[in-house]
Order: structure tokens, then sequence, then C-alpha cells
């Protein structure tokens, strides 16, 4: 009873000075539609950053050799890839799991050389962990157990001046610093757009590359690619459990693989919260001068009811009330207009000039579509609301400091 | 003339006092105002300083503000890929036309070998004169020197580099590579200077020799990989592009930076785009404030605006003297701001260590301490948009001031 | 004295897995009296010497790393210091593969391709068939005796035998990595001994000749081992099971054809 008739008071008294009011709320709704626009944009954009980049090759998490990952050498290798590969798809009923070896070689033809990566890769399970087999725009993709067949990027063909049919020879040094040498056929030729890829990277099925590069059932990782990004960790304890007993096999985390990819996230997180901040701050201002100049103004109204027995506490009760109240209309007017915002966004996507260039360095697609998630839509509105709340709690504790007769003869 | 200013002079005080009539509100707005403006320009100030060491980098690891290769070098850094030093045409307007920096330079994969490793590495052959302006690695040699010659039979290795090889300052290795025809191309050379770079790939994979040195060990005396000029501005370079372009001699590539590393070029293009973003955002921010604390000045002198025009003001004096106390709030928080921002900036011009997540940076392609970098344009803007939306802003609430009915307002309580 | 002695040396460390090297001696020893001549002049009589010496030999390489060990066995033509072939017969899955220097040029064939491939600058560093040998040190000619400053360091008399003791430190521009390199040579020719020093005098590497051998009328060390001293139970093994000098070579040997299709 008592806290309702509060609640209509301070309801009440909001509206005295509606277009005081509204400015104010109007400040929050601006700020917190903003935010809730700006935070899903971003997480979405990291979302797609993280899942396009280790999508495109690297994957969610990888097996291989403890020493691997610091000097990525040949002779660093993991045995039997190909059946850990099966036992952990198995395990784990998850398919995309793919093993791969890798080798340095050179790509000659007539009496030029470039030097590139040969992968040796499980045509049937890479595509489901690597964006590039799609990526193939001449000719196809390795088929399984097809040996002597290579697939090679755009850059490479241009530059050795080959198309898909031709043949090309590779020369490289094998696990044991032999040469490995062989002759295979291009069948496909990729253009991811990421020049290092285009320019230096060859696919060859695994069966073939072991035996060329005389590594016998050995490889160098098993790439594991989650069904959802949220889903890694528990991945990762899996595939962990399952290894126990093997200490010759390290589980590499994608940070570990791409430590650059989150820290250009944290960069990027850390600048915009200071965006936020900001805001948020100036929000906060907006409140305290309303609520300052609401409680200065009944200074008078105030030390009357004091004198009339009210506690000081329960006029301070009543400010914040009222910043309260205020609050929660900037609160769910702002989620709403984010959430609209946002809804729209959903479908048509985001995009700005320039972006696909930007794009392509992240390994974003050219429209960003926004992360409508609980965090997105709250963190900002609920920042929002502590700043205000907090900057509301000055004019409410300067409450206690009035005292009744003074006040009454204030003007 | 004298009673215009006079009257301009009395609405002057006016504005004043009628400001600091309301201490506490001014001065909560007056916050307001400062923040916003400290943060447009201090916000800015950090972009643009990464972003300028994005560029700067970027373009210096080209390097250059223009290239002119042959057309296949881009795709395919071989010693085959190499054209002929300028001549006629386009030596003269290399040396005419106001050039401020141009050189030649070869640049070709190689190995590079220690007692100890072995490892790919960029050749890159340099004329030192001019390399200051253009890679920029002259000024970093942490240890020994720069080359000094066009024939300086020194190299010049990055300080990553040296650590994988284990080597050092004052050591020799060995540097293999091919001459045009396929032959072995291999030579010693004492390591006398090392350098550092922002960026652990550069200082890893650049390896620096004398232009003529080079030119030696790979058989192909007066041709080059590139020939790379420096403008004084790169944000301008599209005249001597053109100037360039024209005395190129047919199959040679003239490119300027922007088209040789598309993502620097939007980089560029969107910084003015964030800016002024940016500022808005944070303009509309303050601006429910300033309207705010404006409404409620009006509204507590309702019954005193109504007496003045009742005594016979005109109401265009009225709008001119909230306006004007609106320009004063506004330029009293720009003041500030300004400040603040200035005061913030100074002690972060010796850089901002960012180097918990330098691999990040270096993923946008900047490095890990990040120097604000504090224009004039960037001031100007934020000042110039807190003014005039400012002013804008307050024009409603002026005007409707202005059109109050000076009997009902005298009746307000 | 010690110039000659440590040029000769350089040149048969070099060569082909060190077969030249026997060579080298055995044309030395050839050239009889060396005592007698001037330092210069039995560097032009071993290296006239040299141009003419052809040898045939059959060899095993054996590849010892801590984890496994390997072993090949090959034949190798040679002619002066620059020309030489190199088959592999065993085992079966590497039989056929061979190597062809001519001048600085390396080339690999291997059957299994069945083309011929010229080895590029860039791999020249990496190991000759996985061994402990680079494709540079299988390539490399007497030429470069000239690019070092050789001085003699000691003598000592051991089993009636005098050792030099010869020290090689590379020109400033020689396309070697070393500070220095130590030989130890017998004065019938035979090298025992070879070291190499980083730049900052850290022994890194060392050749061994763990057996001579009286063949075909010469003294070869048969048994030659090369490891890094780092990695001690790393190592590689060159023994020579039969030699022939001065036999008589076709005229197409040293041929691109002749690598891929051999006709001797």
């Amino acid at each position: 009873m008592l806290v309702d008739v509060g609640l209509r008071l301070a309801w009440r008294n909001l509206w005295r000075h509606w277009r005081r009011t509204w400015l104010t709320v109007g400040a929050m709704i601006f700020s917190n539609g903003l935010l809730i626009f700006a935070m899903s944009l971003q997480f979405g954009s990291y979302d797609m950053m993280i899942d396009n980049s280790l999508h495109a090759y690297s994957g969610h998490l990888q097996l291989q050799h403890p020493r691997y990952l610091d000097e990525p050498k040949m002779r660093y290798a993991l045995d039997n890839v190909a059946a850990i590969a099966e036992r952990l798809r198995r395990e784990l009923s998850l398919d995309s799991i793919s093993a791969r070896a890798a080798g340095f070689a050179l790509a000659s033809s007539e009496e030029r050389s470039y030097g590139l990566q040969i992968v040796g890769v499980d045509p049937v399970h890479e595509p489901l962990v690597s964006t590039l087999p799609g990526l193939v725009k001449q000719g196809r993709y390795l088929k399984p157990g097809a040996a002597g067949e290579i697939v090679i990027g755009a850059v490479l063909a241009r530059n050795l001046k080959i198309s898909v049919g031709d043949e090309l020879t590779f020369l490289g040094s094998g696990f044991d610093d032999s040469f490995a040498a062989g002759i295979v056929t291009v069948v496909g030729i990729f253009e991811s757009g990421m020049a290092d890829l285009d320019r230096a990277l060859a696919q060859v099925e695994l069966g073939y590359f072991q035996d060329v590069f005389a590594m016998q059932d050995r490889g160098h990782s098993l790439i594991v690619r989650a069904r959802n990004i949220d889903d890694v960790e528990s991945l990762q304890a899996q595939v962990k459990a399952l290894l126990e007993s093997n200490q010759d096999i390290s589980l590499r985390h994608w940070e570990e693989l791409q430590p650059g990819l989150r820290q250009a996230i944290q960069a990027d997180m850390a600048s915009n919260s200071f965006m936020y901040v900001v805001l948020v701050v100036l929000v906060a201002f907006s409140v305290l001068n309303t609520q300052l100049m609401s409680v200065l103004e009944r200074t008078r109204e105030f030390g009357t009811m004091m004198a009339l027995g009210l506690q000081p506490a329960r006029l301070s009760r009543l400010v914040m009330l009222e910043t309260a109240l205020m609050t929660a209309l900037g609160l769910v007017l702002g989620i709403a207009v984010g959430l609209v915002v946002n809804l729209y966004l959903s479908r048509v996507g985001f995009s700005y000039p320039g972006m696909d260039e930007v794009a392509l360095k992240f390994n974003l697609p050219e429209r960003i579509y926004p992360a409508i998630s609980l965090a997105s839509m709250t963190l900002g509105p609920a920042a929002v609301a502590i700043g205000s709340l907090l900057a509301a709690l000055y004019p409410a504790l300067r409450l206690y400091l009035l005292t009744p007769i003074e006040a009454m003869r204030a003007v | 003339m004298t009673r215009l200013f006079s009257q301009f002079k009395t609405i002057l005080t006016l504005s004043w006092r009628n400001l600091w009539r309301n201490h506490r509100r001014t001065g909560i707005m007056l916050g307001a105002i400062s923040v916003g403006v400290w943060a447009m320009i201090f916000m800015t100030a950090l972009m643009r300083g990464m972003v300028d060491d994005m560029l700067n980098q970027g373009i210096s690891n080209l390097p250059g503000h223009i290239q002119i290769q042959h057309p296949e070098f881009l795709d395919d850094p071989s010693v085959v890929n190499s054209i002929d030093e300028p001549r006629g045409d386009l030596l003269a307007a290399l040396e005419n036309n106001g050039v401020r920096v141009w050189a030649n330079r070869i640049k070709v994969p190689a190995v590079i070998m220690s007692e100890r490793e072995s490892r790919g590495i960029n050749l890159i052959g340099i004329e030192p004169v001019s390399e200051a302006d253009i890679s920029g690695v002259p000024a970093r040699i942490s240890k020994g020197r720069f080359l000094e010659s066009n024939q300086d039979k020194g190299l010049v290795i990055g300080a990553k580099l040296a650590e994988r090889l284990e080597t050092r300052l004052g050591k020799r290795v060995v540097i293999t590579s091919q001459d045009p025809d396929n032959n072995l191309a291999e030579r010693g050379f004492r390591v006398i200077g090392i350098y550092r770079a922002e960026l652990a790939a550069q200082e890893e994979s650049n390896v620096y020799a004398a232009r003529g040195t080079l030119q030696d060990l790979l058989k192909i005396e007066g041709r080059v990989s590139q020939i790379v000029l420096v403008d004084d501005d790169y944000r301008n370079v599209e005249s001597l592009y053109r100037r360039v372009a024209a005395a190129t001699p047919a199959g040679l590539e003239v490119k300027p930076w922007y088209e040789i590393d598309t993502y620097l070029a939007v980089m560029f293009n969107m910084m003015d785009g964030f800016v002024l973003i940016w500022v808005i955002i944070i303009f509309l921010a303050l601006s429910f404030g300033l309207v705010n604390t404006l409404v409620m000045a009006i509204f507590e002198r309702v019954r005193e605006i109504g007496l003045i025009q009742a005594l016979g003001m005109r109401p265009g004096l009225i709008v001119y003297q909230i306006l004007l106390e609106s320009l004063m709030l506004l330029l009293i928080g720009l003041i500030v701001g300004n400040m603040l921002a200035l005061v913030t900036i100074k002690p972060l011009e010796d850089g901002l260590d960012v180097s918990v997540v330098a691999e990040g940076m270096a993923m946008m392609g900047a490095g890990s301490v990040i120097y604000p970098s504090l224009t004039l344009y960037d001031v100007v803007l934020a000042n110039v948009v807190v003014i005039l939306l400012g002013i804008l802003t307050s024009i409603l609430p002026a005007w409707r001031a202005s059109r109050l009915d000076p009997v009902r307002a005298l009746n307000t309580h | 004295m010690a110039t000659k002695l440590a040029n000769t040396n350089m040149a048969f460390s070099c060569r082909l897995a060190l077969l030249l090297g026997l060579v080298s001696i055995s044309s030395l020893l050839g050239a009889g009296d060396t005592e007698v001549l001037e330092p210069r002049e039995l560097i032009r009589a071993a290296m006239e010497h040299w141009r003419g010496v052809t040898s045939y030999s059959e060899m095993t390489m054996i590849i010892h790393r801590s984890d496994w060990e390997r072993s090949f066995s090959m034949q190798a033509w040679t002619e002066g210091d620059k020309l030489s072939l190199v088959r592999v017969t065993g085992p079966k899955r590497d039989a056929g593969n061979g190597t062809l220097v001519k001048e600085q040029n390396m080339w690999t064939f291997s059957p299994k391709i069945n083309r011929i491939l010229k080895v590029p600058s860039s791999m020249m560093n990496q190991s000759w068939m996985g061994s402990d040998f680079s494709n540079k040190d299988i390539s490399k000619s007497t030429d470069i005796i000239d690019q070092y400053d050789h001085s003699l360091l000691k003598t000592e008399t051991v089993d009636d035998h005098l050792l030099y003791t010869i020290e090689s430190i590379p020109h400033e521009e020689a396309a070697v990595v070393w500070g220095r390199e130590v030989t130890v040579i017998r004065d019938d020719f035979v090298m025992l001994r070879q070291e190499f020093w980083d730049q900052d005098d850290i022994l890194v590497k060392e050749m061994n000749s763990t057996e001579l051998k009286l063949m075909d009328g010469r003294v070869v060390a048969s048994r030659l081992r090369m490891h890094k001293t780092e990695t001690p139970d790393e190592w590689t093994e060159m023994i020579v099971d039969v030699v022939d000098f001065d036999v008589e070579l076709g005229a197409n040997l040293f041929t691109l054809s002749n690598l891929r299709n051999p006709r001797q």
C-alpha cells in the first residue's frame, strides 16, 4: 500500500514537467538504442570473424605434436593420423574432424619454381572443417583416393601459367629429409581472396602425400570443427578425456592457433567500450541535471513534508523512485527501438562503403548481421540504468542535509 | 550604431547573468559538454594515431607512395620480373618534376644462412641516401649502422631474424638466391646493422643490402625490381602519379599506394567518416541535455519573459538572448573540453602501450604502441559541430519562448 | 707447404660426399715428393692432376638418428672436381634416384615420377638424401679453396706419419658460414679430421676418417663420419666399398639424358 502510494506520487511528479522528463527519457532511449545496435553488430561481427577465420582453415581445435605449434617442422608429426581421426569421429559422433599433413615444396614449371605449402588432406572430411574446398572456382576439389591430383591457389596458377588439366611437378623434402618429388595434375584452382593462401597453398590427397613425403601413416594435425563456437570448450574437454593416455599429442585451442584473432577482438572491444562508457556518462549527466533541478525546485515542498514528519529517507526514496521510473521507461522503449533496428538489420544486413576490403582482411562477409542475444540486448541498457541511478544518488542524498525551516524559506 | 552596440552589450550581460542564475544546472551541463567534447577529441586522436600508424607502416612496407614495376612483379616478385633503371623521359620526370624522393629497389626471394639455421627471406637492395624516406629502416637501427653507399658490402637484418638465426651484429651470414638464368647466386655478408620493426613479421623477413652489391650478386647490371617514389604527403599523390604515369614507358606498371594495398586505402577513406559519425553521436547524446537545460531555463523565467515582452522587448531579441545564453554555455564547455583533451593527450604523446594485444594490433596492421594524433581538422570538426548543431537545437526552445503570450505568461505562477 | 695442404683438404672435404677427397689425396700421392715442391707449385700440380682424374666407386651411406637408422647403397662416377653422378642402388624404395652435379648446378632424378628436376638455389642448403651433408656440400668444387686464407697451425708425428693441422679462414665475401675450418692431414695426404667452428669459436660439426684402406693402389679414407657436436647421436657415415681410379668414362655420362636413362 505504502509502496503503491510512493509509486503513484513518483509517477505523478515525473509528469509535472513532462518536457523535461521526456527529454531525459529521450536521452536514455537514444543511448539504449544505440548501444543495443552497436553491441549486437559488434558481437555479430566478432562471431562471424571468429567463425569465418577458423572455418577458413584452422578449425576450432587441432591435435598436433607438442612441438609443432612453435616449430612447424615435418619431423614433429603424429603417428597414425587417419586412424585417430576415425576414432575421434566415432567416439564424438562428430563428422567434422579431418587429418592433415603438411610440407614445404617447390612447384616447378619449365625453368621457374615457386615455394609452396603442400597439404595432404582427407577429401571426404576436409570440406567439413574448412571452407577452402568450397572456394574452388575452376575445376573441382580432390576426390577420395585420387593420387596425383592437386588443387592450387589462383595466384600460383597465374604465376606458373597453368590451368586445370595441366601437370605440375613439385619437389620438397620428405619426412626423412630425402627428396620428395611428384607429378600431379591440377584438378582445381581455388580463389580465397587471401593472398597468402592463393599464392602459396596447395592440397593433395593425404595418402598420396604420405607416400611421396615418406610419412608412412603420419600426419601433422587433426582439425576439429565444433558444431558451434559455443561447443568448443566442452568438445575440448571431451577430446582431452579421450587422449588422456597420450602424452605425444597436444590439443590446441583456436586461441593458440590464431592468437591475433582474439587480440584483435580485444583491442576492438577496448576502444568500443570507451565509446560506450562515454555515452553512459553523458546520459548520467542528463539524469543528474534533471533530478537535481527537480529536487531543488521542490525544496519548499520537501521542507513542508519534512515539517509534517516525513523522514528524509522517504523523500530520497521518492527521488530514487522517480529516477527508477524514468529509467524503466527509457529501458523499455530503448530496448524496443534497439530490437526493431536489429530485427530489420538481421534481415537486410549492415554494410558501409569500403566494407568489402575490411571484410576480406578480417574474414568477414560483405554484409554483417547483428547477433541478437540477451547480452547484446541488455548489457548497454543495464549500464545506462545503473549510470542513471548512480547519478540520481547525489540529488537524493542531498535531502538528508535539508532542514525543514530553511527549506521552507527557500525560493 | 552605438545604440545597436549598447543593445547588444545589454543582451550579452543579460545572457551571462541568466546563465549563472542557476549555477548548479549550468555547471552540470558544462560538465556534460566538456566530457562530450573531451571524448570526441580524445577518441578521435587515438583512432587517428592508430590509423596513421597503420597507414605509415603499411606504406613504408610497400614501400613508397608510387611504384613502377614489371606488371607481373607484384604477383610474382622474382628476379626475372625486373626492369631497366629509369632512362630518358622517365628519368627526366623523376629528376625534374619535384619528386621529393625516388629510388631504385631490388626485391627477390632468397635464403639466409648462419652456422646453425637457414631461413627464407625477402632480400631487398636499396639506395641508402633515400631509404630513410622510403621504408624508415635507417631510423630503426638498434645496433650497428645502416648501409652507407650503393656499393656497401654489409647486410642489415631484423632483430627477430638475428635471434632465429642465432647470429648477431658483426657476424657473417651467407645469402643464396638465383640470377635470371636460374644459376645459383651466393655470397657471404657481414651483418653491419640490426633493425627493429613494429611488426615482427617484417623483422623476420626483410633483409637489406646495397642496391649495387645485389646487382652484382644477381648479375642484373642496370636492372632493378622497382622504382619507388615518395611524395610530400601520402594523402595527395594524384598529380605526381599522373605525371609519372605519363612518362613511364609502355610495358611497365605504375601504381599508387592505394591501388597496391586496397585495405590501407579503405582504412584511410573510412577514417574521416568514422570521426564525423563519432562526433555526431556524442553530440546527439549531449543535445538532449542541452535542450533540457534551455527548456528548464525558459520555464523558470516564463513570467519574466512575459514581463519584458509586455514592456516592449521584441521577440527577436528574446531569441537572440536565449541563443546567446546557449552559445556561451557551449563555448565554455568547448574550452574546458578542449583543454581536458589537450591535457590528457599530452602525457600520451610518448605512446600508449597496448602490447597486451600486440598480435591483434598486428593483425589490423598497427603497432603495439598507439601515438595519439591530434589534428587541427578533427579539433575544428568537433568544435564546429558542437557550436553549429548546438545553436541549431537551441533555436526551437528559444523561438517558443519568444512566442509566449505575455498575458498568459504573466499569469503563470 | 701449409697453404698447399690446406687447399687440397678443402677440396676434398667438399665434393660429393668426400669421394673426390679420396681422389685428391691419391692424386697427390701420385705426384710424389711433396716436400721439395713450393706450396704454390704443389697446388697447381694438384689441380692439374685433379682435372684428369676419373673414378668409379661403390659406397654405402648410413644415416643414423636417435630413433632410426637408414642405409643406402650407391654408385658414383666422377671426373675432376666439377662433374659427378651418383645413383642409388638400394634399398628398393630409393633405387634409381640419381644426382648429377655439373659445375655449380645440381639435378635430381626420381624414377617414381620419371622426371629430372633442377635443385633450386633455395634448396641447396637442405640435406642431401636426408644425410648430414647438404646439397651444397655435394656440389661444391675446388674453386672454393681460393675463398679461404690457410695457415699451418702445427705439425706432429704420430705412428711414423707427420700430421699437419691447418686452419682455413673464409674470406669476407665467401659463401661460407663458418668462422674457421680446421683440418688434420697426414703426410700421405689422407685427411683424418675436419672441424667446422662457428664465428664465436664453438665447434659445430666435425668429420672424422675412422678407417683407412689401400684401395686400387692408393690409400683411401674408406670410412668417414660426419656429425654435429651438439647431437652426437645423429651422424652420417660414408663407407667406400669399391673404388677404381682412372677408369674410362663414356662421353655422355654426365648428361641429363644419362641421369634419366642410365647407359652405364
